[in-house]
């Protein structure tokens, strides 16, 4: 333990979570479900085949930097309890019907968001042979963020057109 | 009038009995049913006519039996014992017309049958010695017959057989010394004289006499630890048999301990009951943690009648110590509570075990671990045994609240007391009713939820179909009966309280009904089961139909959420032991589970496992430390004893010698 040490924890202490400003008003779908969802949007996580970049970016989304909660952004455990799904990765053959009864396990109505630019259009791996497609090709997509992997501040932008706060 | 019912009642359960044995198979079990049905509803005539009006009915004969003749006479308190048998022996006989196979069919368990519930119509109506243990024997004879109904076909049941002849002679030994001792030295065998002398022999007479009846009549009731034949012998009778030895023979247990120590010896010293409170408490806690842990479905029924049976004790085991302390109306409300305790044990402890055969002819399955998914297949016997099922975790409005209430209501109102013993064991006992409730509610819930809702587990669960109409009919009557007691106890309560009266010489002047609720006269308490029926059934429509416009027709049906799993089978589910898991974690101590883990692994590396099988077991503390010991000491003994007669014919006859000896040396 050096004295650069405890700079560091004074530091990280005295660091607040990082300024965003306004949620950006969403378009159409987004725009309807921010209005429903009045400042609260429940998500559940579905990696379906990534490499696990974009779960890193998710991670910190939740971390004390960027503290996605105080927009009434959170990770449930469950489908059922959940307002929509967030999906990352391209949806390779195995977690294909996982991921289409994950979206059939939440209530309606539900949301999707493609985190990612695998799960756009399967990026890098387009065209590997374990795929099954891009997630807009296994269950219909509301929202994508491009990126690899996208940023905090990205997602939580998206989520927040969602989530409305 | 009384004595020609009692007589038509006899006669015509030895009728069925004949007509049994002698008529050809096709018309054997109709013309043997109706006839006991008759019988059984003379009896109940006979004994609603008795509870109604009081008073008794006699008949003597001196011919029937040598030697001691035959002396019957129904008093209030063995008329609501034979009330209850009779309810039961009619909807178990009506049961049995659509019960297929277990050998019940054959000659022998016909002409048995309808014999096995005429003595158990007639035990509770002997009035002397030479009768009830006669009447005893025949009762314990035909239902030891019955049990072994299906030897042939299945091993167990010649081992269940062998532990229930065992225990049940042991039991009657130990009674016939007990009885013979008290006819000896109170100089009678009639119980109205005993019931004279009875109270003024010497204390040690009269607590020799009441130890060997509680052992005697304890092992009959199924009481902790004389109860190891009662987790075996039930399971393996027949689903009416059962039923009925379930709901109608272990209560004569407890009349037994009632006639004996209320009756005939007139109440005893603090220290009996309290040794009969300490057997019910063991019994309670030990039979409701086994039920509760058991994946049998009829094995589980069975530790749940030791645990029943363990409350009635406590019952009648508290009213004998608030006797024997002076709180006479304290005493009557605690033998009220058990006697009626009695009377709503029979009736869903019968519907319980008729809808369990139902369940069994309809799948061929007891393991509940196998079972599920019968709700809909079986849209008649399910909801039977649910009813019956939360009637004996004393739900409202069912009758084994009123029950359990009035049992907890004599206990704690037993607390401002100067007496030690009462202080020390009524919160014990409060404790153990406690204990027992909250285990037989986890019991329940298990044989419910695992046993008819869910899923089928297994394929024999998938393709049941509803049994036969008379089947569901003698079990749902009995459910229908949980209902109204349970609704309106006042219907009776006035019979239960007469029963109390008679056991124990004095009573209430007034029944504790009060109008449409249930009173306790001198201790205060009030309950209004009719009302909390009626709260009950709005409350539950007012949730329905919140729930409704909430809803607004919007519900989807889709697949339970399995995390996204591809083959998501019934395998999947809650089962019984995964249920019991925690339980079973919590009371190792006693339970003392037994764990078998086999895996066997790949050829190439121990890395890969090809397949792995757990087995878990519960074991009976009793029966492995203390009768496995014992009956491997006996063989030991016998084994030991075999040597001794060798085929010698010198041998022979110098034992002969020695004997002759010892003889002359003795007299001399």
């Amino acid at each position: 333990v050096g004295k650069g040490t405890f700079r560091e924890i004074a530091r990280r202490l005295g660091q607040r979570p990082a300024r965003l400003g306004a949620p950006a008003a969403g378009e159409g779908a987004a725009r309807a479900v921010a209005r429903r969802n009045r400042g609260s949007l429940q998500l559940r996580q579905v990696d379906a085949g990534s490499c696990n970049g974009c779960e890193l970016e998710i991670a910190s989304c939740f971390s004390p930097i960027y503290d996605a909660e105080r927009f009434g952004i959170r990770l449930e455990a469950s489908p059922r309890h959940a307002d929509g799904l967030l999906v990352t990765g391209p949806v390779t053959h195995n977690m294909a019907d996982p991921l289409r009864k994950t979206y059939e396990a939440v209530p309606e109505p539900k949301v999707v968001v493609a985190v990612g630019d695998c799960a756009r259009d399967c990026g890098v791996f387009r065209g590997a042979y374990g795929l099954a497609g891009a997630v807009s090709e296994v269950v219909p997509v509301d929202v994508e963020i491009p990126g690899c992997p996208p940023e905090p501040e990205a997602i939580i932008a998206a989520l927040r057109s969602l989530s409305g706060r | 009038v009384r004595s020609d019912l009692l007589v038509a009642m006899a006669l015509l359960g030895l009728a069925a009995s004949l007509a049994g044995a002698v008529t050809p198979p096709r018309t054997r079990v109709r013309l043997s049913v109706a006839l006991t049905v008759a019988a059984c509803g003379c009896g109940f005539a006979l004994a609603a006519d008795v509870l109604a009006t009081g008073g008794s009915a006699s008949v003597h004969t001196s011919r029937l039996v040598p030697l001691l003749g035959l002396a019957l006479r129904l008093d209030p308190l063995g008329a609501l014992f034979v009330a209850v048998t009779a309810g039961i022996g009619a909807c178990a006989m009506v049961f049995r017309l659509g019960y297929r196979g277990h050998g019940l069919a054959s000659r022998t368990a016909s002409c048995v049958l309808p014999l096995f519930i005429t003595t158990l119509l007639l035990v509770p109506t002997a009035s002397a010695v030479g009768t009830f243990l006669f009447l005893w024997e025949l009762m314990a004879v035909t239902s030891l017959l019955l049990v072994l109904a299906d030897h042939r076909v299945r091993p167990e049941v010649q081992q269940a057989g062998q532990w229930y002849a065992v225990m049940t002679q042991f039991g009657a030994s130990v009674l016939i010394l007990a009885l013979v001792l008290l006819a000896t030295h109170a100089g009678s065998q009639s119980f109205a004289l005993i019931a004279l002398h009875g109270p003024h022999l010497s204390p040690w007479v009269r607590s020799m006499v009441f130890v060997l009846a509680v052992v005697g009549f304890g092992s009959k009731a199924g009481a902790v630890p004389l109860h190891v034949w009662l987790p075996r012998a039930h399971p393996e009778a027949p689903g009416p048999v059962s039923a009925l030895m379930s709901a109608a023979m272990v209560n004569l247990g407890v009349y037994g301990i009632i006639r004996v120590g209320d009756t005939l010896l007139g109440g005893g010293p603090a220290w009996w009951w309290l040794l009969v409170m300490a057997l019910g408490g063991l019994s309670a806690l030990f039979g409701s943690l086994h039920s509760s842990t058991s994946t049998d479905l009829k094995r589980l029924l069975a530790y749940s009648t030791t645990d029943n049976i363990g409350l009635m004790l406590l019952g009648v085991g508290a009213s004998g110590l608030f006797a024997a302390t002076g709180h006479r109306p304290l005493a009557v409300v605690a033998l009220v509570a058990a006697l009626l305790h009695v009377v709503c044990h029979a009736v869903f402890k019968g519907s319980l075990f008729l809808s369990a055969s139902s369940l069994q002819q309809a799948t061929g399955l007891r393991d509940l671990d196998r079972l599920g998914g019968l709700v809909t297949r079986l849209p008649l016997s399910a909801p039977v045994f649910i009813v019956a099922g939360l009637a004996i975790c004393a739900l409202p409005p069912l009758c084994g609240f009123v029950s359990e209430w009035l049992l907890l209501q004599s206990l704690l109102h037993g607390l401002p007391s100067a007496d030690t013993a009462i202080e020390v064991a009524m919160p014990l006992g409060v404790g153990v009713l406690a204990l027992t409730g909250g285990l037989t509610a986890a019991t329940f819930v298990k044989a419910i939820g695992v046993g008819l809702l869910g899923q089928p587990r297994s394929q024999d669960a998938g393709s049941a179909r509803e049994v036969p109409a008379s089947m569901w009919g003698g079990a749902g009557l009995l459910a229908l009966l949980c209902v109204v007691f349970g609704v309106a106890p006042f219907l009776v309560l006035p019979a239960v309280v007469d029963a109390a009266r008679s056991g124990l010489g004095y009573g209430a002047a007034h029944p504790l009904a009060q109008g449409w609720s249930v009173g306790l006269e001198g201790v205060g308490g009030l309950l209004a089961p009719g009302l909390l029926a009626l709260g009950l059934v709005l409350a539950v429509s007012v949730a329905a139909g919140v729930r409704q416009m909430a809803q607004r027709g919007a519900l989807r049906r889709t697949e339970a959420w399995g995390c996204g799993r591809e083959n998501q089978t019934a395998r999947m589910q809650y089962t019984a032991t995964s249920f019991a898991e925690p339980l079973t974690r919590v009371f190792d101590d006693v339970l003392a589970p037994s764990h078998d883990l086999d895996v066997s692994h790949s050829a190439e590396s121990r890395y890969y496992v090809e397949s792995a099988a757990f087995h878990t077991t519960t074991h009976d503390a009793f029966e492995r430390h203390a009768y496995r010991p014992l009956s491997a000491g006996l063989g030991w003994w016998g084994r030991l004893a075999r040597r001794v007669p060798n085929g010698s014919v010198h041998r022979y006859l110098a034992f002969g010698l020695a004997a002759l000896v010892v003889v002359l040396v003795a007299v001399g």
